[in-house]
């Protein structure tokens, strides 16, 4: 009896290492996807103010490319407003009365992983909540998975659970854009109907029906065009417009609208 | 342990968690290589640690990199598996003298020894944290592919820092 307790006290460090084994993969395993949420949530108050010190040294470094990019997308805002008509204006005031947008930072980002996560500064305290999109001067970025008090983990286009329903700029035939990995300036657009008159080099933009995204946000444009396996739909290579690894500022689009559209579609799943 | 090493040990587990967070995480050559040097830490514990104390510093070194990553369990499951193996490792490149205490460093094992304990140490740490990370396993020769530069990107960077820090005479 004595030499087995001698041996547990001996080799209790064996008891510790399976201990903390099992205890770091209950972490990385037993997770479902909405503890994995909470996880990033919490993690992020902590981390996220680390991180935006970190990201305010970059701004530094940025600051003049960023100044440029301003410039120019000022430049192209001002020039869209000259070619507006009167009574266009008045729509389109009024459209943008009933869509915001909020600016935000990113301050932590990675492309590398399969399942790519961006961290923004602004939280539900700034009035981001989940499925908002998040697009910059140059185009669509992604959606805001979680939103927490200060901060918010957006899902970018590079994550091969995003879906964002796209079509051809100037006409109505519309696909989804997904990411299968690999090359992060690279996306795939499927279920685009057969008949749609798609050619190399056409702008890709956002269709604005599921009100995640205006109409119109700019995605990308057709890098290659092939025919799926069933036949029937198109499967469109797209070049991003937006270098997801490299993002400064972004904007958060935040619908005042009252969620009728969802709501309809929630009755119809019923 | 007194408490002049505790306090030194933990300064380099925050700076060496600050550094992997900020900094190297953020490193992707080719798209997927990282390095993972935080493992620097592992590397240098002392043949006068006891076991269950080189497990618990390990386990909560990764648990902090997990926290700040997003990554639940990946680098504390990772690491607490190396820091199991560390004390065996090193007798394998020395015989340790009973009444010695040895750090590992390329003065006490001498320099091609302590190289490959660098090697197998990051090797075994980053195929078992590249295989975790990569559940459910796909694409072998991409898991293979980051295993090796991985690898190799860390063995440069502890190099590299032995080297500087062997030749200013400090030794941690």
């Amino acid at each position: 009896m004595r030499s087995l307790l001698d041996f547990i006290v001996r080799h209790s460090y064996v008891f510790l290492f399976i201990l903390l084994e099992t205890l770091s993969l209950v972490l990385l395993f037993g997770f479902n996807d909405r503890q994995k949420e909470v996880f990033l949530t919490s993690a992020n108050s902590v981390s996220g103010t680390l991180f935006e010190w970190r990201s305010g040294v970059d701004q530094f470094f940025l600051i003049r490319k960023e100044n440029a990019q301003l410039v120019e997308e000022n430049t192209r805002l001002r020039n869209m407003l000259y070619e507006l008509t009167d009574s266009q204006l008045v729509s389109t005031a009024r459209a943008l009365s009933s869509d915001g947008a909020v600016a935000a930072r990113v301050i932590d980002n990675s492309v590398r992983k399969d399942d790519n996560y961006i961290t923004i500064n602004k939280g539900s305290r700034d009035g981001i909540a989940p499925g908002m999109g998040v697009y910059s001067s140059d185009g669509v970025v992604g959606v805001v998975m979680v939103a927490g008090k200060r901060y918010s983990v957006v899902m970018p286009i590079l994550n091969g659970n995003t879906s964002i329903s796209c079509k051809k700029k100037g006409s109505d035939s519309f696909g989804f854009l997904e990411w299968t990995g690999g090359n992060p300036y690279v996306a795939q657009l499927r279920d685009m109907p057969y008949h749609s008159e798609v050619e190399l080099g056409d702008t890709i933009v956002t269709t604005g029906f599921s009100s995640v995204f205006p109409e119109g946000i700019p995605v990308g444009t057709v890098d290659r065009v092939e025919h799926s396996k069933n036949g029937y739909t198109l499967k469109i290579q797209v070049n991003l417009a937006c270098d997801i690894s490299n993002l400064g500022w972004v904007y958060v689009h935040t619908l005042t609208r009252d969620g009728e559209i969802d709501a309809l579609y929630e009755e119809i799943m019923k | 342990m007194d408490n002049g090493s505790f306090i030194r040990r933990l300064f380099l587990l925050i700076g060496l968690v600050l550094l992997q967070v900020l900094f190297l995480n953020r490193i992707c050559l080719f798209g997927y290589v990282t390095p993972l040097f935080y493992i620097w830490m592992i590397v240098r514990f002392d043949s006068s640690m006891k076991r269950s104390g080189i497990l618990l510093w390990a386990f909560f070194m990764g648990l902090l990199i997990d926290i700040f990553s997003g990554t639940p369990g990946l680098n504390a499951a990772s690491a607490t598996f190396l820091a199991m193996l560390q004390p065996g490792i090193v007798k394998l490149f020395v015989s340790l003298d009973r009444h010695d205490v040895l750090i590992p460093c390329s003065a006490s094992m001498g320099g091609r020894q302590f190289a490959g304990y660098l090697l197998l140490m990051t090797v075994l740490h980053h195929t078992v944290y590249f295989i975790l990370r990569s559940i459910p396993l796909g694409d072998w020769t991409v898991l293979v592919l980051k295993i090796v530069f991985s690898t190799l990107l860390t063995f440069i960077f502890m190099l590299v820092t032995e080297y500087v820090t062997g030749a200013s005479g400090s030794k941690r």
